[in-house]
């Protein structure tokens, strides 16, 4: 990498000279100044050499870098970005470099520095964005926390936290209703996701700046035309910096695991659960920073306390985007209609959904009936091939004669079974309404021919519920069929007759409410409310029930995505719990108001600020929720090789 | 609206006998035959009276497949009454009344009111369970036995105010400590207190009015 081979000389000499320097950084701090506010408009304010993180838990293992401010018209951005070639770096390939650096992250995505000074060692703070995620500790090896954050007073509203000292809250308003309007301008002000095209320009001119500003200060030669790696030839840029988000968030994780591991067992040993509050009713809670922190700080992801989840929900601003709609789906295509990122379709696909006409394109993808790499053609042919394949299944039981049906119990009874229930599916949907509707009597072919194909799983209610809008969308009967199939590869478990599927899953959503809303889980535990029923139907058809049409075929594609997780369901689960805590544990429900007052909630969930929540409460959980799911949980492929794992590790 | 009792019921039986019509002719006193199946548990509610007295009858509608028992079987935690219905067109519903009835014993406590139902009682020419044998099979086990129609709303009143009576008299006879919840009733305004002495009284009414 061209930028890789630059960087290797401007950063040595800067480590060489920082390390002269020492903490002579306020030189170099007026020299950006003068170098780049005349050209660009934007100027670097700060500036602090040998600033280190520790991805392992050895000090020796650091990672060292130079932390800047750069201030671009009103807006005061932070990066840091860490040297290259230096030997106690020697064994960090240029992906972990990458993954570390932080890339100019807007102020108006942090919510507050926590300052650490601990008694031997080095001081550090630690930067905790919106979303409730923070940076790993940044430890400055030549001083300078003082002036880090007074110059960052002179740019941004930080205040000291009430309840902490050592906790600077930026853009912290005390008054509640402007800290509520600022958190909802929150998607606005932080291009993330919702401005792409502002954003990129804005970036590309931080980035610029900070190639510039390393180039210069060693008088080095280059060009401008790179950007620290990162491809910029895609046509979604928004797409970059969420890739870019996400690896700060595994980072988190991974940083999490490996230094804390430690200090957690200790913390378990000391009995670090006295310290969790007890149950919390009042919701409405918007920021409890110090909270936040002290946990970042001390156990990070792994001992998640519920409250920090509760500001994550409400602080958390990762805004939904427009469905994708024709002229974006053709860009993600080649010339012969190969999906040649099927990644970056899937995310796409999971922030915003797709438009409606889409999805009979997309939905056989998304459910893997056809493979991301095959051609229009290809797809033409695997359909002409599966029609017959499935006029083959359908002919099994079409054959059968009423004198053979008669000596066939278990026949007449799926067919008895399906009949009453296709009738009892979707009836008040244009699509299926009305005496003889055509539509469903394919509903019933569908099914019954399913039970053929699955014999060994056969028929169980719920199956047409998640059948109906696929033949909805496909309106092709062989097509809707191995659609349906292909979803009940992951889906089948749930109508087993032991209904092993459903028990692992809410098993699993027992285990991720335990790490998530500790309160919450102990308040089930209390109401004897552990066995999750009353979350059956949520679980057994994906929401089906719980959402009006339209949303429900927007919600299955965002989790046929598998992105961020496989089970993102289960993290929607959790945020509508979540959500309504306070009201379950302040009301006292017991098991049976508890089934009725989430049966009731039907229609009344907000799915994009849930979907969000969800989002926000999976990347959090990190690993340590991933490692609450048994392997093999629906809609998990069934294990044959522990590929499982690789599954995680392709996600992030 | 304040109670002075609060009942739950659960509704049982196979697949498509017509539970959740039963619960709507009740509760609404309409005959809906295009509805969605039912997955997990519906609920439903109405007040009635019973020797002056205001009642309401909070009623869980149960999905009738047989994969579902496991999560159904947690239904009947406190039920008070159950109306256990078959479909006297299809035999095998009324076949399958001992394995649902089993399940209630062993899962419900042990002085719920069960009700028998034979429903679609309006399509006698397709009928396949006779009155009587219907009759016979409640003698036998103790329930009480209607035949009944959620179409035309034959019997439909009466079959859920003829449970709640037997209950209620269960409650004066003393049969129930109504002052433990288990038994699937709450005490509201103007009902009796429990030999323990009416822990709820009548503050409880304040939470009648909410269904």
């Amino acid at each position: 990498m061209l930028e890789s081979e630059l960087h290797d000389l401007s950063d040595d000499a800067d480590y060489a000279a920082s390390q002269q320097q020492g903490s002579a950084s306020m030189m170099l701090r007026s020299d950006s100044i003068k170098q780049n506010s005349p050209r660009d408009g934007a100027e670097v304010v700060f500036t602090k050499e040998n600033v280190a993180i520790h991805p392992t838990q050895f000090a020796s293992e650091r990672i060292s870098g130079r932390l800047k401010l750069i201030k671009q018209s009103s807006a005061l951005f932070m990066t840091w970005i860490p040297y290259k070639g230096h030997s106690t770096e020697a064994r960090l390939s240029d992906n972990e470099r990458n993954l570390y650096t932080i890339r100019a992250v807007p102020f108006t995505e942090i919510r507050s520095i926590r300052r650490h000074t601990p008694a031997l060692g080095w001081q550090y703070i630690i930067v905790v964005l919106s979303s409730g995620l923070a940076y790993p500790p940044l430890y400055f090896y030549s001083g300078g926390v003082k002036e880090f954050l007074a110059t960052i007073k002179q740019h941004v509203l930080l205040v000291r936290s009430e309840e902490d000292a050592n906790v600077f809250l930026v853009n912290d308003f005390q008054n509640t209703l402007q800290r509520t309007l600022s958190s909802l301008e929150l998607p606005r002000a932080v291009p993330l996701a919702c401005g792409p095209s502002n954003m990129s320009v804005d970036e590309s001119i931080l980035n610029e700046n900070q190639e510039r500003a390393d180039n210069d200060v060693n008088n080095g030669s280059s060009s401008v035309t790179h950007f620290h790696g990162r491809p910029r030839q895609k046509v979604d840029p928004a797409r970059d910096i969420s890739i870019q988000v996400l690896e700060k968030f595994s980072l988190v994780t991974k940083f999490a695991r490996e230094t804390t591991s430690q200090l957690f067992r200790e913390n378990q040993i000391n009995g670090f659960s006295e310290r969790r509050t007890p149950i919390q009713t009042n919701i409405d809670h918007p920021r409890r920073s110090s909270h936040v922190e002290e946990k970042t700080s001390d156990e990070s992801c792994l001992a998640l306390d519920s409250q920090e989840f509760d500001n994550l929900s409400l602080v958390w601003g990762k805004p939904r985007q427009p469905p994708l709609g024709s002229e974006e789906w053709i860009i993600f295509l080649d010339s012969e209609g190969r999906v040649t990122d099927s990644e970056a379709l899937r995310k796409r696909v999971f922030y915003g959904g797709l438009d409606h006409e889409l999805r009979n394109e997309v939905w056989g993808l998304l459910l893997g009936y056809y493979p991301y790499d095959s051609t229009y053609a290809e797809r033409e042919f695997l359909k002409s091939i599966k029609k017959s394949e499935y006029e083959n299944i359908k002919n099994q039981w079409q054959s059968i004669s009423s004198a053979q049906a008669k000596r066939f119990t278990k026949f007449r009874e799926r067919k008895g079974l399906i009949e009453k229930d296709v009738v009892r599916t979707d009836r008040s949907l244009p699509f299926y309404e009305g005496d003889d509707n055509p539509n469903v009597n394919i509903l019933r072919d569908i099914l019954l021919t399913y039970s053929f194909y699955n014999f060994d799983l056969g028929y169980c209610q719920g199956m047409s519920d998640l059948l109906s809008p696929i033949l909805f969308v496909m309106d092709d009967e062989s097509e809707a069929f191995w659609c349906f199939v292909a979803l009940m590869e992951r889906l089948g478990p749930n109508f087993n007759r032991d209904q092993n599927g459903m028990h692992s899953q809410l098993f699993a959503l027992s285990k991720l409410v335990e790490l998530l809303d500790s309160p919450l889980h102990n308040y089930f535990k209390q109401r004897d409310c552990l066995n999750y029923f009353f979350c059956f139907r949520w679980i057994l058809i994906q929401f089906k029930r719980e959402f009006e049409y339209e949303k429900t075929m927007r919600l299955w594609e965002v989790l046929w995505t598998h992105y961020p997780s496989e089970h993102l369901h289960l993290y929607l689960c959790v945020a509508i719990l979540k959500r309504y805590r306070g009201k379950i544990v302040g009301e006292g429900m017991d098991f049976d108001t508890l089934l009725k007052f989430i049966n009731e909630l039907s229609g009344h969930i907000d799915l994009d600020a849930t979907l969000r929540d969800a989002e926000a409460l999976c990347i959090c959980a990190g690993e340590n929720g991933a490692a609450r799911i048994p392997p093999g949980t629906p809609p998990s492929l069934p294990i044959d090789d522990g590929s499982v794992y690789a599954q995680q590790d392709e996600i992030l | 609206m304040s109670y002075a009792y609060l009942f739950k019921y659960i509704i049982i039986g196979d697949t498509g006998v017509g539970k959740s019509c039963l619960l709507l002719q009740f509760t609404d006193k309409r005959f809906q035959p295009v509805h969605d199946l039912t997955i997990g548990v519906e609920f439903g509610a109405r007040m009635i009276t019973i020797d002056n007295k205001p009642i309401k009858l909070q009623i869980w509608d149960t999905a009738g497949q047989e994969s579902f028992r496991s999560i159904t079987r947690s239904y009947y935690r406190g039920a008070a009454g159950a109306l256990l219905v078959y479909d006297i067109t299809r035999r095998e519903t009324f076949n399958h009344l001992a394995s649902w009835l089993e399940d209630a014993r062993q899962h419900a406590n042990a002085n719920m009111t069960i009700m028998l139902i034979g429903n679609k009682c309006d399509l006698a020419h397709r009928r396949a369970v006779s009155t009587e044998e219907g009759e016979q099979f409640a003698k036998e086990h103790g329930l009480i036995f209607m035949e009944a129609s959620a179409k035309t709303a034959q019997n439909v009143e009466e079959a859920f105010i003829k449970t709640a009576a037997t209950i209620y008299k269960k409650i004066q006879d003393g049969v129930f400590d109504v002052s433990n919840e288990s038994y699937g009733i709450k005490v509201g305004y103007g009902g009796i207190p429990g030999p323990s002495g009416g822990r709820d009284g009548p503050s409880a009414a304040a939470g009648g009015c909410c269904s």
